[in-house]
């Protein structure tokens, strides 16, 4: 159907762009944090692949899908709208739920970071423009939205890019076998289907992370005697 | 649509209403509205409680300065119940104008009782205030929540540029010393510091002993004593982390941190006095780092 040919053609341009923007060669330094997992290892509150996966469940559905998750579609449709207030309004919310001074940031520098190579891809926003020391989720909800990835494509790419990332701190820092870390993302991958099915539903007043422990191993990491990740 | 069906809202209660009912709309509300105000006479700055209004079972004491006459007005929140029940809704607002200087505690534990069989909710609503070069302490005594206590506690914090605050909440879920532990009903609590009507510190704790969260090490771990304090406008914010690091004893169930201007100290176990002397001594070196005196410990306290 040759009438179909430039949709499809959109399409994968758009896949394409998720991909690149969800890649772990995406230059933006993502691989030297580790959102408290770190500290999670030193207190031995994870110790193997078993605990690990009830560690990463846990803060899929208690942080990304009430947190994250959301606020990427709202960003989203906010860039698409072009209203800055409420690009504004969420890309505040999401600081203001940051728990400790290395998840705060975190979001910041990977956040400056994504804008600073948009930058030299002249990709970055003109009207309404990014917000002064915008975080990470607001720059990654513009990047989708400029590459016509659907919402919801977004917010799965979103969460892969953060389990990927997560499993390669393991991998790294308790250890965890590579096999071991695939069965992880085979056990997982349901789960960020039903994230993103249950972000996409919930109403402003339900958002909101719920992680004390974390936000305590996070706080802790700064004291931590010796260690591989800035979070 | 039956009108049972429809919950009164809150505010629109009215003194007529007794709340003497048994069946979903249960309700008893009780507000409290304090402004203090720093008043100049003789060259010298005193902080007064210049508004109190009551409505229903809260209450203040006679306010008073410990500290002298400049020093900070205390006052101690009385809730005669001593505690909430199913349709309780309580509002304590507090407000401190510019250059004024209060503290506010309580004489006892909030606690919070076991939902009726209907399983109505209760609410408490704090909402304070503070103005340009204002200090705001607010240090209740914590709050126990019994088996079974279902409700919402909302805490708002709104600081001009300049302000000062510093506030804890004290939770215990469960009574240990009676073998009572927390296994069931629903409590959120919720946070919110706001400067220039932008959001600082936000904040979600859902209690539910039958989420995984509860036993999860990235939630409560099983803790059932827990503790947030946080502190707005110190000169140093890294040298008052510091100094704190050095006078509590180190240990994995507390934690100190700064985001966006927000200190903040967290304690996650299970020993209410682990908690509270966690959280006094952190106030005790705060303290001369926000208005150059020493800590006054209310003598409620030791009571």
């Amino acid at each position: 159907m040759p009438i179909d040919e430039p949709l499809r053609r959109d399409d994968d341009l758009a896949l394409l762009g998720l991909l690149q923007l969800v890649s772990p060669a995406l230059p933006i330094g993502a691989f030297a944090w580790s959102q408290g997992l770190e500290s999670a290892f030193e207190l031995d509150w994870v110790t193997d692949e078993a605990s690990l996966g009830d560690w990463l469940e846990g803060v899929l559905d208690d942080g990304l899908t009430h947190c994250e998750l959301p606020v990427l579609l709202r960003q989203q449709h906010a860039w698409a709208a072009a209203d800055s207030d409420a690009i504004a309004f969420w890309d505040d919310w999401l600081q203001a739920n940051r728990e400790t001074a290395e998840l705060a940031a975190e979001d910041r520098r990977l956040g400056e970071a994504l804008a600073r190579l948009l930058r030299s891809l002249d990709r970055l926003p003109v009207a309404p423009s990014l917000p002064g020391g915008a975080g990470y989720a607001t720059v990654f909800a513009w990047t989708a939205h400029c590459r016509d990835v659907p919402v919801r494509q977004t917010l799965l790419g979103f969460a892969w890019a953060w389990l990927e990332n997560q499993l390669a701190v393991a991998c790294k820092a308790l250890p965890l076998g590579h096999t071991a870390a695939q069965r992880l993302v085979e056990q997982l991958r349901p789960s960020l289907v039903t994230a993103v099915d249950k972000a996409l539903t919930l109403d402003d007043d339900d958002l909101g992370p719920a992680l004390p422990g974390l936000a305590l191993a996070s706080a802790l990491h700064e004291t931590q005697y010796s260690r591989l990740f800035r979070s | 649509m039956t009108t049972l069906a429809t919950p009164i809202p809150e505010m629109a209660a009215k003194h007529s209403d007794t709340g003497h009912r048994f069946d979903a709309q249960r309700h008893w509300s009780a507000s409290l509205d304090l402004v203090f105000r720093a008043r100049q006479a003789h060259g010298e700055s005193k902080t007064c409680l210049s508004h109190a209004r009551h409505q229903g079972p809260l209450r203040v004491q006679r306010p008073f300065y410990p500290e002298g006459r400049q020093g900070a007005c205390h006052v101690y929140l009385l809730h005669p119940p001593g505690g909430l029940v199913s349709g309780d809704a309580l509002s304590i607002n507090a407000s401190v104008a510019t250059d004024a200087h209060a503290l506010l505690t309580t004489p006892a534990a909030n606690k919070l009782y076991r939902a009726d069989s209907q399983g109505v909710a209760w609410h408490q609503r704090t909402h304070l205030q503070v103005e340009p070069g204002g200090l705001l302490e607010w240090l209740p005594q914590e709050t126990i929540a019994f088996d079974g206590s279902r409700g919402t506690q909302s805490t708002t914090v709104e600081l001009a540029p300049g302000a000062q605050c510093v506030g804890w909440e004290i939770m215990a879920l469960g009574r240990p010393a009676s073998d009572l532990p927390f296994v069931s009903g629903r409590i959120e609590q919720r946070f919110r510091l706001m400067q220039n009507g932008r959001p600082l510190w936000l904040e979600r704790q859902p209690l539910d002993p039958n989420h995984p969260r509860f036993h999860g090490r990235w939630g409560q771990g099983g803790a059932t004593s827990q503790a947030t304090l946080w502190v707005v406008g110190l000169a140093d914010e890294a040298a008052a982390i510091e100094a704190i690091r050095a006078a509590v004893p180190v240990s994995s169930r507390w934690a100190i941190t700064r985001r966006h201007g927000v200190v903040l100290l967290r304690y996650l176990g299970n020993e209410r006095n682990e908690a509270w002397d966690i959280c006094q001594l952190a106030w005790e070196v705060l303290r001369p780092m926000m208005t150059g005196q020493q800590a006054c410990v209310p003598r409620i306290w030791l009571t």
